[in-house]
C-alpha cells in the first residue's frame, strides 16, 4: 500500500480560474507532520483550500488517498475567521465535528456527544466548553477547533495558521499539543504557518512557497541557513 | 381593559388581524435570526419592499391584460397578489444570493439599488391602478384589518412550515451559516442547505407582506431577534425568544392600536423599537455595574 495520503501533480492554484501558482508537485505521506510555510500572500492558504476540496484545482491533477479510500479532513480554521454574532458555546462548536456521521434531521446520538466530550477534554478544553465560543480567548478557540477536528475521527489534521493572534506562551501550548497528539495518535498533520521556529521545531516535513516557486523536503534540509541563502537569492531548483 | 376583553373574545370581529399579527410576530422573528446572524439586514430590508412590488405587479396584470379582478371575486385578487408577491421575493432572493456568493461587486450596493428600484417601480405601477391603489396605500400604512380566512389559513401554514424546517434542520442551517467551509468539508450540500433558508425566508415575508405589509415585516423579521440578541445564552433560546417578543408585542401593539384608534402596523414596529432601546440600556447598565464590582473586588 503507497504510504502516499495526499498527491499533487503539476497542479495550479488559484481563485476563479486565476492562478496564484502552478505547478505544484507535492505529496503528503501518511502519518507525516508536514508545515507549509510561506510569506503572507504567497498561497499557503490557497494550497490548503485546495487540498481541502473547498477551491477547485486550477490545472494539473490532485490525488486525495491515491489508494482509493475516501479521506476525513479535521480543519481547524483560523479562530478569527469565525463570526462571533453567533451564539454557540464551544462545546456546540465542538460538536460540530460529528455532524458528517449525523443524518439531516436526526438529534445527535448520545454516543457522538459523549465522543465531543472527550475530544475537548483531550485538548484541554473541557473547563470551558460551556462558556461563549466568541467571549473564548485565542489559545481556548483553537483548542475548541482541534476538538472539533478531532471529533469528525480524521485521517488528516490540517491546521491553518492555528497560532495566529495567540499569545507565545498559548502558541506553545497548542504546537505542543498537535505535536503530542501527531506522536501518540499516529495522526497525519499539515500545517500551515508563517512560524519559522515552530516549523522547524515540530514538523519533519517542509513545504515552503516563495515567489511563486514551490519546494518540499525534510526540515533538517530544507530550514538550514544555506538552504535560506539560496530561497532568498533564487539560487534553489 | 375592554378594549383587550373585546380583542380576546372569540366574537371579535377584527379576531382575524388579531391571529394573523400575532402568528406573523412568531413566524418572522424565526428566520430573522438567521437574516441578523448572517449579516443579511440589508436584504431585510429590501425584501419587503420586493415582495410588495411583487404584489403591486400582480395586481396590475389584470388590467394590462383588459379583464376586471372584481368579476372574479376577493379571492382571486389574494392569490393572484400572493403569487406575485412569492415569486418577487423568491426570485429576488436567489438572484441576490447568487450575486452574494460570487463576491463581485458591493453587496450594500446591490440590496440598496434592489430596494430603490423596488419601491419605485411599485409607485409606478400603482400611479396606473386604482385597485392596487387602494391595497398597496393600505399595505404601506401597515392597516392589519381586512384579513380574510384565506390570508390567516396562508399564515398559519406558513408558521407550521417555517417551525418544521427549524425544528428538523436547525444543526444544518446554523452549521451552513456559522462555518460554511466546515459544511463543505463535511460534505454537506451547502447550496441545498442555503437554497433551503432563503425559500423559508421568502416565503415568509411573502406571506408576511401580503398580511401586514413590508414595514411591520421588515420590523418583526429584524428588531425581535436584535432584542433576544442581548440576552439569550444559545441559537435555540436565541430563536425562542425573539419569537416570543414578536408575539407578545404584535398582541400588544394591536390592543394599543385598537384602544387608541391608531394604524397597527406603525404601532408594532414602534413598540419593538422602544423595547430594543429599553433593553439595551437595561443591558448596558448591567454591564457597566457587573465591571464596576469587578474591579471593586480586585
Amino acid at each position: 500500500m503507497s504510504n502516499i495520503i495526499i498527491k499533487l501533480d503539476k497542479v495550479g492554484i488559484g481563485y476563479a480560474g486565476r492562478e496564484v501558482l502552478s505547478g505544484i508537485s507535492v505529496s503528503i505521506c501518511r502519518f507525516s507532520f508536514t508545515a507549509i510555510l510561506g510569506a503572507n500572500g504567497s498561497g499557503k492558504t490557497t494550497l490548503l483550500k485546495t487540498i481541502l476540496g473547498l477551491l477547485p484545482p486550477v490545472a494539473g491533477r490532485m490525488e486525495a488517498a491515491p489508494s482509493g479510500e475516501r479521506l476525513i479532513f479535521g480543519y481547524v480554521p483560523q479562530a478569527s475567521r469565525l463570526d462571533p454574532v453567533y451564539l454557540l458555546t464551544g462545546f456546540e462548536v465542538a460538536l460540530m465535528g460529528v455532524y458528517g456521521r449525523v443524518r439531516p434531521g436526526r438529534f445527535v446520538p448520545q454516543a457522538e456527544r459523549a465522543l465531543t466530550r472527550q475530544c475537548l477534554q483531550a485538548t484541554g478544553a473541557e473547563e470551558f466548553s460551556h462558556r461563549r465560543f466568541s467571549e473564548l480567548s485565542g489559545g481556548q478557540k483553537q483548542r475548541v477547533l482541534i476538538a472539533r477536528a478531532l471529533a469528525t475521527h480524521p485521517d488528516i489534521l490540517l491546521l491553518d495558521e492555528p497560532t495566529a493572534g495567540v499569545d507565545h506562551a498559548a502558541t506553545q501550548a497548542v504546537m505542543e499539543f498537535i505535536s503530542q497528539l501527531h506522536k501518540e495518535s499516529k495522526i497525519t498533520v499539515l500545517l500551515v504557518t508563517h512560524d519559522l521556529a515552530a516549523a522547524h521545531r515540530y514538523a519533519e516535513q517542509v513545504i515552503w512557497l516563495d515567489d511563486g516557486k514551490v519546494f518540499q523536503g525534510p526540515v533538517d534540509k530544507l530550514l538550514t541557513a544555506e538552504h535560506f541563502n539560496e530561497i532568498l537569492t533564487g539560487t534553489m531548483d | 381593559m375592554d378594549a383587550l376583553l373585546q380583542i380576546l373574545s372569540p366574537s371579535f370581529l377584527l379576531r382575524n388581524s388579531v391571529y394573523t399579527s400575532v402568528l406573523i410576530g412568531i413566524a418572522c422573528p424565526l428566520v430573522g435570526v438567521f437574516i441578523v446572524m448572517r449579516r443579511l439586514v440589508f436584504m431585510g430590508v429590501a425584501l419587503p419592499q420586493i415582495s410588495s412590488t411583487g404584489v403591486a405587479f400582480a395586481l396590475s396584470l389584470p388590467l394590462w391584460l383588459g379583464f376586471h379582478l372584481a368579476d372574479h371575486g376577493v379571492q382571486a385578487a389574494h392569490t393572484l397578489a400572493f403569487a406575485g408577491s412569492i415569486v418577487f421575493s423568491l426570485a429576488a432572493i436567489l438572484l441576490l444570493a447568487f450575486l452574494e456568493r460570487r463576491g463581485r461587486g458591493q453587496p450594500e450596493g446591490r440590496l440598496g439599488t434592489a430596494y430603490v428600484v423596488a419601491a419605485a417601480a411599485g409607485i409606478l405601477l400603482l400611479a396606473k391602478n386604482p385597485y392596487g391603489e387602494i391595497g398597496w396605500l393600505d399595505m404601506l400604512k401597515g392597516e392589519v384589518i381586512a384579513i380574510s380566512n384565506f390570508d390567516l389559513g396562508l399564515t398559519i401554514a406558513m408558521l407550521t412550515l417555517v417551525l418544521m424546517v427549524l425544528l428538523l434542520f436547525q444543526k444544518e442551517l446554523i452549521m451552513v451559516s456559522f462555518d460554511r467551509e466546515m459544511a463543505c468539508i463535511l460534505h454537506k450540500n451547502v447550496v441545498f442547505w442555503d437554497a433551503l433558508l432563503y425559500i423559508l425566508i421568502g416565503l415568509t415575508v411573502s406571506v408576511s407582506v401580503l398580511s401586514v405589509g413590508p414595514l411591520i415585516a421588515f420590523g418583526f423579521l429584524l428588531i425581535p431577534a436584535l432584542i433576544a440578541h442581548r440576552f439569550a445564552r444559545n441559537m435555540s433560546l436565541l430563536m425562542t425568544w425573539a419569537s416570543l417578543i414578536g408575539g407578545v408585542t404584535a398582541f400588544i401593539g394591536f390592543w394599543i392600536a385598537y384602544q387608541y384608534d391608531l394604524p397597527v402596523g406603525p404601532t408594532d414596529v414602534l413598540l419593538l423599537g422602544t423595547t430594543y432601546a429599553l433593553i439595551w440600556m437595561a443591558a448596558g447598565i448591567l454591564e457597566r455595574h457587573e465591571k464596576s464590582s469587578k474591579f471593586t473586588e480586585d
